[in-house]
């Protein structure tokens, strides 16, 4: 905007020296045809929004070479030497401004050369022959091409301290957008903090009066002990997930698996479930939905049927895709798929592996009697593509 | 089946062996009295040593040498990463064995990274913490697979920083995701067609890389620092 206002002065003072330098035109006609293109030109820049696009920027450096090549023609012979100002000299160094602002020093620099070329031919245009140039004459293009290559590659140094300070702004707006985000997220986690405190406290009060009054009477009945420890363990629960939850910044639409398994692994009370995954690993809702469920049915197996003593959630995201193991230490089986639908006994499994199929993956059941079961489910195309290409980056 | 522990592959010691020596490090009196009793029940350890806090557990293990310390790590004082690296540097053949309420993941790596050889949560059962001593004892590092789970996290997360820091071989990984996902040692074992020493073998490796690794950190730490130079 700024180039616009001084390619208007410029203008304006090209107008004023034209009018004043009225008498000296060899061609008058061609002077103010000349003046009046540019003039629109000027107004069409003004007006247009595609004022910064390449072809404008190589029509304007074309207009303004061409502006110091016919004002040889115009002007009468060896007007433009000695001290008179030459009326286009001014406008042309818009075109290197624009270079300079628009693609930065080297091309600022270079649309400054251009003119400067163009400057220095205009003398012989005008009759004036290189080896009757006088020093003052000599001196006087010598400051035109100083002044065409200064200004391109001077707006060219400007533009880009203004486009690093503006990256700057931005990416100091985007930090603290991401601080608020986390500040919110830490004083809901705060705000979670303090109601899961106040029901642990409650559990403890109660569990140290109870235990007390318990400790004091002559025999102490099983059942009310049992249930005192079990109100401990839910409140050891609640506490173990809330330090637990995922510290890191999900990405967009993308949900942690890890925190979805521990879940359900504590919904699980009969038998003790480990998640080990690595690292939080994000996925796509519906496929954090689908995982789980099946995860879920596996871990209803286990305590249905396997007699284990503990069962382990494994989930790892590597270069086969997203496997994802349920482990249990029980009694195990023949996993002969056949077998098992004649004797109406693969409903579950068979809606596992559905599951999962529709998932683009497969179900690997690893068992044998006295050998516990390993129930793997391998998605090699899981729909975190993209990210999994960053993650290898790191891995 | 036994509940023994993750890995019920020590068979019982006979009982004329001296119990082992161990030191209690906790901050709640009622966990430290549960331990003891736990232990010595068992007739397989003696509780030489109690202590409350970590600058207390320092100097405890100075003066009572035991050979295995079970340790809380959320303590008062001069908290349990820093007292394990001060005991295993001051007597590194002392076992350290975290025993964490909270599972923090970034606190029991570290304390693993610093010198502990084994992990387990305070839920564990008084057979899994009796056989956890056991076998520290005897030189075998007690990976729950949740340990284990963030180790290869972090050998994961953190790419080998440089040619001389030693990552995982295929077959350490291997090994390391089979405990992550609930295999005991022994079976182990007989998944890889190896013994059980072996894979015992391939657990402490993991072990020493990951220490080696932590102290190639602190190194590189102390170099972009200019720590290395001596003072003029």
């Amino acid at each position: 905007m700024g180039i616009l206002a001084y390619r208007w002065a410029a203008f304006v003072w090209m107008v004023l020296l034209a009018i004043g330098a009225a008498g000296e035109f060899r061609r008058p006609a061609v002077a103010w045809l000349v003046l009046g293109a540019t003039g629109l030109w000027t107004l069409w820049l003004s007006v247009t929004p595609g004022w910064d696009r390449p072809l404008t920027r190589w029509l304007d450096l074309g207009v303004c070479i061409g502006l110091l090549l016919i004002s040889g023609i115009v002007m009468r012979e060896g007007y433009t030497v000695g001290e008179h100002p030459f009326f286009a000299t001014a406008y042309p160094v818009c075109a290197a401004l624009t270079w300079g602002a628009a693609r930065g020093v080297g091309p600022g620099l270079a649309a400054g050369l251009a003119l400067s070329v163009a400057l220095t031919l205009s003398r012989p245009i005008n009759g004036v022959s290189p080896a009757d140039a006088t020093g003052a004459e000599i001196w006087g293009v010598g400051n035109g091409v100083v002044y065409y290559i200064a200004a391109g590659g001077a707006m060219g140094l400007i533009s880009r301290a203004l486009g690093r300070a503006s990256r700057e702004l931005r990416r100091a707006q985007d930090e603290v957008l991401r601080e608020r985000e986390r500040v919110a997220r830490l004083s809901e986690h705060a705000t979670m903090g303090r109601q899961i405190h106040d029901s642990v406290l409650q559990a403890l009060a109660w569990v140290n009066k109870r235990g007390h009054e318990l400790g004091a009477e002559a025999s102490v009945p099983g059942p009310e002990v049992l249930r005192l420890a079990d109100m401990a363990a839910e409140q050891e629960r609640a506490l173990r997930a809330l330090i637990q939850r995922e510290p890191e910044e999900p990405p967009k639409e993308r949900a942690s698996l890890r925190v979805a398994l521990d879940a359900d692994a504590r919904a699980v009370g009969e038998v003790p479930v480990t998640v080990t995954a690595l690292g939080p690993i994000w996925l796509p809702e519906h496929e954090i939905d689908e995982v789980t469920a099946a995860v879920r049915q596996a871990l209803e197996n286990v305590v249905r049927h396997a007699r284990a003593t503990r069962a382990v959630v494994f989930a790892e995201e590597g270069e086969q895709g997203l496997v994802v193991t349920v482990r249990d230490d029980g009694v195990g089986f023949v996993y002969e798929e056949d077998g098992l639908r004649s004797r109406g006994k693969f409903g579950l499994l068979q809606s596992m592996k559905g599951r999962i199929e529709d998932l683009g993956g497969r179900m690997i059941v690893r068992s044998a009697p006295g050998a516990g079961t390993e129930v793997e489910f391998l998605i090699p195309e899981h729909g975190l593509r993209a990210d999994r290409a960053v993650d290898e980056g790191r891995l | 089946m036994s509940d023994e522990g993750p890995d019920r592959m020590t068979g019982d010691e006979p009982l004329t062996e001296e119990p082992i020596r161990v030191m209690v490090v906790d901050d709640h009196p009622v966990w430290r009295d549960g331990i003891r009793n736990d232990l010595e029940s068992s007739g397989v350890a003696a509780v030489v040593a109690e202590a409350s806090d970590g600058g207390e557990a320092i100097e405890r293990a100075r003066e009572s040498m035991p050979e295995v310390i079970l340790m809380d790590l959320q303590l008062p004082t001069v908290p349990g990463v820093e007292a394990i690296r001060a005991i295993v540097e001051e007597s590194p053949h002392v076992k350290v064995v975290v025993l964490s309420a909270s599972g923090e993941e970034a606190d029991v790596l570290e304390a693993v990274k610093v010198g502990a050889t084994g992990y387990l949560l305070k839920g564990s059962t008084a057979g899994e913490i009796v056989n956890a001593v056991r076998r520290v004892r005897d030189g075998e590092p007690v990976f729950t697979p949740s340990l284990a789970g963030m180790v290869l996290s972090e050998f994961r997360r953190v790419a080998a920083p440089d040619p001389g820091v030693p990552g995982l071989t295929p077959r350490e990984n291997e090994v390391l995701k089979l405990v992550a996902k609930g295999y005991t040692y022994r079976e182990i074992a007989g998944k890889l067609f190896i013994s059980v020493k072996t894979v015992q073998n391939h657990v402490q490796n993991i072990l020493t890389k990951l220490q080696l690794r932590k102290r190639y950190e602190l190194m590189r730490f102390a170099i972009q620092r200019g720590l290395d130079k001596a003072p003029e």
